[in-house]
């Protein structure tokens, strides 16, 4: 373990991957206990304030605390696009492996299907599943782990495949190996690395996705803090005050690029030949 | 490129569009809307629901259903419009017609722009023009559309007021205030399809660079120039056209949502629309639309490709 | 074969003097060249024969002034018919290459732009160097490759590379190499991507057109036996030093060095046979393979949709042969051929047709391949790197075989006895394959094979992905490790000069097909078959007239 984190801390998108993701990672458990203000306290007299000691990145057209609603819209932002992006890559993962192990006609049935699926653009097929579920965040976590799906499996065949084709899983099944074993002990730790990588990376995007739906109003909803809604709720105010558009644009930003750096980071780090 | 390869393509395209018309129209049979309370509104009497729905057919099995609307979509009608009480297609198809004008503008826009950045930071790694690529390639993943969208409109509209914030003025109508109004969505639109395709240009590329017939040539005396021009541009060039065609995908979310920024009444407002008035036909016939696309720029993409790349040998 | 070593008082055509050459890398300077001292004269072959990694391919680099950008030059000079190209500019470089000096590649299929047509690749340094236009080159074009002995020149210039044979395509290159008629030439293994017989061909042009232009050339190989059969003098490089240097009969016969006593040992020589032919043949073969049938690949769609008969792909056609216990059967054929094809449907990674009879029992498919069976017959990959798992320890790797096929006491102790089996030590069971060398990783492939106990071991051209000191030592292995269990071996490889030391019998495969089997001491017999003779008649043998 020591010697994986010190080969993912050698790389430099490793190194500042891991910081984004770290610090983000604090905000999201400590965020609601070190936030100065109260994110839904409305103050009329305090709205569109510029950065000050009091407000650290202003305040917003109801006078919010911009700081401290972005602390706090962290969980709602990161922890559903992190879930979403679990859930997703756990049931495309399974279908991608069934397509591989089984192979032949089946294998190409379902690939096809899947190729089908990818032909809605992800966004409006996460549009149609919320529009069907209502709109939640709860329901979009749903939607995004729905339109990942497809993509995570067509990644977790072409890996599956891939390694199922080296010798060393040839020479387990010329040993005799037993199919559960073989997948277990041969393929999966393997196939792991590459999935990984990719989830992490795809968190970006999940978080991205979040944003938009709520953006569009189909995800959180009003008063709730999550950074998409935010940007969604600044434009009208926008030319009053820019802060309130920009500090959840970077809030966002930086989730975004510290995920993907990591992932890149691993990418490097995990592979065993290097 | 075998005949054999074109068929199978086509049959795959029936496939996909049979697949996406059966998710489609579950997505719709779930939603919780009825036809019939929608068009005549919620103080209808029950006897005028049941007729209207016995006229519309919607107390027939779903299977019924299902087949009766894909035997009129083979037949080129998509159903009437709820909200609007007109023939959906037409619609839908006019809206697509502003669509693509957008999304081919961007492609267009990005293509001049990210070939180019991919070519100069391959050819210059780790020079400024690599740091450039690898910043906007970040920029790219981590801003979505409506944040640069928005961030856009504040500054070019707002601020330095040198466009129009919103709208959509057609080219026939008025060709320079047309192009105006376009400006903003394409350059939004483009920015993250040129974070993707520089990117893969630059690694293609740099693959392309190191293959020992690269190295062969500049052993023969070529100059690096002729070298680049030559052998290394056009089989980098290549795979971009699949990641282009891929990118259509992206591409055509993306057009959902800066249309519904911008006011433009393509097709991905009028999803937006269709969706939040749970307008049935509307939304299977533009998901079909969308769907159908993105199946056709990928199958022109595979063959440009086979013919391009005499080497490969589908069956 | 020119032999130009009685005039010294000639000026060397390309002279490298004193050269060194390091790579700046994170854990500092990397010294892959040091000290240098070369010349050859015109007319000469000079051969540089060296195992991978000992620099011989830098050399190559250094002198085409093509080096990456933490390449050091801490001394020395590399003079082409007396201008010291150390000191010359890029451009003046780059006029040079192509004209002066050129090379020829070791893989045509990779050397080749796989999207322009040989004609344009040719032609270009035509266009480059002797100032013709486009027309001009193209017509010069043909006539060049006319006289690399292309039998239709103008089709041949408009094909793309996928449509043309490895061996055309290695006489395209060296048409282009030949183009400019440079002073040297410098050709980097040209031959070691090609089929046996191919590459007695392009050997043969090799020196032909060597003889007609009195190019100075330097051959770049790992085959001594190849090197010594074209070269007039020879010099052997390890680690980045000329460990020895002189004429091909200086060297073979009266090495001074140690290093090249042990590579010449190392060439396998076909005269001296490693096994005694004492296999009693047995009332039942070990192994009887008959009628097997291996075929590829699905029906295309289309005939699918319509009906349309097609062809498939033959692996192997209907093949009959038998190993009997304690045998060493050989099977030799070029790329292609079907022998892992074979290898595979014997151990159940393909599908085949036929039957097959282990030990008198029959086994007609995969059902029929129990514990047993598995137990008793293992097969050994090419590439150790593939075949072992990258993220499994050794202990793991080893440990399997034996919890599968027996009991698992001790576990601990008999994985070290079986890494001591094949000599290496017992504390490699904490490493991971990628910390092992290429050699090692073989040697716990084989341990890995013999855990079972088996009785039949299938080798997959174990030994072609090593240098030839490691292929001698893995050899010696296996051979001592046969002489204590009795085990039988399948052995497919290319090389029939090592197969013929080691194989009681060898069978010769040629397109999916069995040519023969025969005893190795009568594989020389005027009454084999033509394929046969043509492929021993193609294999360069060890320079044995010089010992």
């Amino acid at each position: 373990m020591t010697e994986f984190m010190k080969r993912l801390l050698r790389t430099p998108q490793g190194f500042i991957g891991l910081a984004l993701v770290l610090l983000v990672l604090l905000i999201v458990v400590f965020g609601p206990m070190i936030a100065p203000h109260d994110p839904e306290k409305l103050s009329p007299l305090a709205r569109y304030k510029g950065p000050s000691l009091d407000y650290w990145l202003g305040t917003d057209q109801y006078g919010r605390d911009i700081f401290s609603r972005l602390l706090i819209g962290a969980r709602a932002t990161v922890v559903m696009a992190v879930l979403a992006t679990i859930a997703g890559t756990l049931v495309g993962a399974f279908i991608g492996t069934t397509s591989a192990f089984l192979g032949g006609r089946a294998d190409e049935l379902i690939m096809r299907t899947i190729d089908a699926i990818m032909s809605i653009p992800s966004l409006l097929f996460a549009l149609l599943v919320v529009n069907l579920l209502g709109s939640s965040t709860v329901n979009a976590l749903v939607a995004v782990a729905i339109a990942f799906a497809p993509g995570m499996a067509r990644i977790t065949r072409s890996v599956a495949l891939s390694v199922r084709k080296q010798d060393y899983v040839n020479a387990a099944i010329a040993r005799g190996e037993s199919s559960a074993y073989i997948i277990r002990r041969e393929m999966l730790p393997n196939v792991i690395a590459p999935i990984i990588v990719e989830m992490t990376i795809r968190v970006s995007f999940a978080v991205m996705l979040f944003a938009t739906l709520s953006f569009l109003g189909l995800g959180a909803q009003p008063p709730a803090a999550e950074w998409g809604l935010m940007v969604s709720e600044a434009r009208r105010y926008m030319h009053l005050s820019a802060g309130i558009l920009i500090w959840p644009s970077v809030a966002i930003a930086v989730v975004a690029v510290g995920f993907n750096l990591l992932g890149d980071g691993l990418r490097d780090a995990l592979n065993p030949r290097t | 490129m075998s005949p054999n390869y074109i068929a199978k393509r086509l049959v795959m395209i029936v496939y996909t569009l049979f697949i996406v018309s059966l998710i489609v129209f579950a997505i719709t049979q779930i939603l919780p809307a009825d036809a019939a309370v929608m068009m005549l509104g919620e103080n209808a009497t029950q006897e005028a629901l049941d007729a209207l729905r016995q006229t519309m057919g919607l107390d027939a099995p779903i299977w019924q259903q299902y087949a009766t609307w894909f035997w009129h979509v083979l037949q080129g009608d998509l159903g009437t419009s709820l909200r609007t009480g007109q023939p959906v297609g037409p619609a839908m198809f006019e809206a697509l017609g502003r669509s693509l004008l957008l999304a081919f503008l961007s492609i267009g826009l990005m293509l001049i722009i990210a070939i180019p950045l991919g070519i100069v930071a391959a050819v210059r790694r780790g020079k400024v023009a690599d740091m450039v690529v690898s910043l906007v390639s970040y920029a790219g993943v981590a801003l979505p559309e409506f944040v640069t969208a928005t961030v856009a409109v504040l500054v070019f509209a707002d601020w330095m007021k040198w466009l129009p914030p919103t709208g959509y003025v057609p080219l026939t109508e008025n060709f320079a205030s047309g192009i105006a109004h376009l400006v903003l969505p394409v350059c939004v639109i483009s920015v993250i399809l040129i974070a993707h395709v520089s990117r893969m240009v630059r690694s293609e590329l740099v693959d392309v660079l190191h293959t020992d017939y690269i190295r062969a040539a500049r052993l023969k005396g070529i100059s690096r120039g002729d070298v680049l021009r030559r052998h290394a541009l056009r089989n980098a060039l290549l795979p971009t056209i699949t990641i282009v065609a891929l990118d259509v995908g992206y591409l055509l979310g993306g057009v959902i949502v800066v249309e519904e920024i911008f006011a433009i009444p393509g097709i991905g407002r009028q999803l937006i629309v269709a969706i939040q008035a749970r307008d049935l036909p509307a939304i299977q016939a533009g998901v079909l639309i969308m769907a159908a696309t993105y199946s056709i720029v990928n199958f022109i993409a595979d063959i440009l490709y086979a013919w391009l790349d005499k080497r490969i040998q589908y069956d | 074969m020119t032999n130009t070593e009685e005039h010294p008082a000639l000026s060397p055509v390309l002279a490298i003097e004193n050269y060194s050459l390091d790579y700046e890398t994170a854990d500092g300077p990397y010294h892959a060249l040091k000290n240098i001292g070369l010349t050859i004269n015109r007319g000469e072959i000079l051969g540089l024969v060296g195992e991978s990694g000992s620099g011989k391919t830098s050399l190559a680099w250094s002198i085409m002034r093509y080096l990456p950008k933490n390449a050091r030059e801490p001394s020395g000079r590399i003079l082409l018919g007396g201008d010291n190209l150390l000191e010359k500019s890029g451009s003046e470089i780059e006029a040079f290459r192509g004209r002066r000096i050129s090379m020829v590649f070791q893989d045509p299929s990779t050397s080749l732009n796989p999207t322009l047509s040989l004609g344009t690749q040719l032609s270009e340094v035509l266009v480059r160097h002797r100032g013709l236009t486009r027309q001009q080159a193209w017509k010069e074009g043909e006539a060049r490759l006319a006289h690399v002995g292309l039998k239709t020149p103008a089709q041949m210039m408009h094909r793309m590379p996928h449509e043309a044979s490895g061996g055309e395509k290695q006489r395209v290159v060296i048409a282009s190499a030949f183009a400019c008629n440079p002073e040297c030439i410098i050709f980097d293994e040209p031959t070691t991507a090609l089929d046996v017989i191919t590459s007695r061909q392009i050997l043969d042009l090799f020196v032909e057109l060597q003889a007609e232009t009195g190019v100075a050339s330097l051959y770049i190989s790992h085959d001594l036996a190849l090197v010594a059969r074209t070269a007039s003098r020879v010099a052997v490089i390890r680690r980045g030093d000329i460990v020895e240097q002189g004429t091909v009969r200086e060297i073979f016969a009266n090495p001074k060095e140690d290093y090249t006593r042990e590579l010449i040992a190392a060439v396998p020589d076909p005269a001296r046979r490693l096994v005694k032919d004492d296999v009693a043949t047995a009332e039942t073969p070990l192994v009887k393979v008959e009628n097997v049938s291996v075929h590829f690949g699905r029906k295309p769609f289309l005939a699918a949709l319509t009906g349309r008969k097609t062809e498939r792909v033959t692996g192997n056609n209907a093949i009959s042969l038998s190993i009997d216990p304690g045998e060493i059967l050989g099977i030799v054929g070029e790329s292609g051929s079907g022998k892992s094809t074979l290898a595979k449907a014997m151990t159940g990674l393909n599908r085949f047709e036929g039957r097959i009879w282990f030990d008198g029992r029959q086994i007609g498919g995969l059902a029929d391949m129990d514990a047993a069976y598995r137990k008793d017959v293992q097969i050994i990959f090419q590439h150790p790197d593939a075949s072992l798992n990258p993220r499994q320890k050794i202990s793991e790797i080893l440990s399997r075989p034996l919890k599968l096929f027996g009991d698992t006491a001790d576990l601990d102790k008999r994985i070290g006895d079986m890494l001591e089996q094949v000599r290496l030590p017992r504390t490699h069971v904490q490493r991971y394959p990628h910390q092992l060398s290429g050699g090692e990783k073989q040697r716990v492939a084989i341990a890995r094979a013999f855990a079972s106990k088996p009785r039949l071991v299938i080798c997959d051209e174990i030994t072609s992905a090593l240098d030839v000191s490691v292929q001698a030592s893995i050899v010696e292995l296996l051979l001592e490790l046969q002489k204590a269990s009795g085990t039988a071996y399948l052995f497919i490889t290319h090389d029939l000069n090592l197969i013929r030391q080691i194989a009681h019998r060898i069978a010769v495969m040629y397109r999916g097909d069995l040519i023969e089997v025969v005893p190795a001491a009568e594989i020389e017999s005027p009454d084999r078959a033509e394929y046969t003779r043509r492929l021993i008649e193609a294999v360069p043998r060890a320079a044995a007239q010089y010992q």
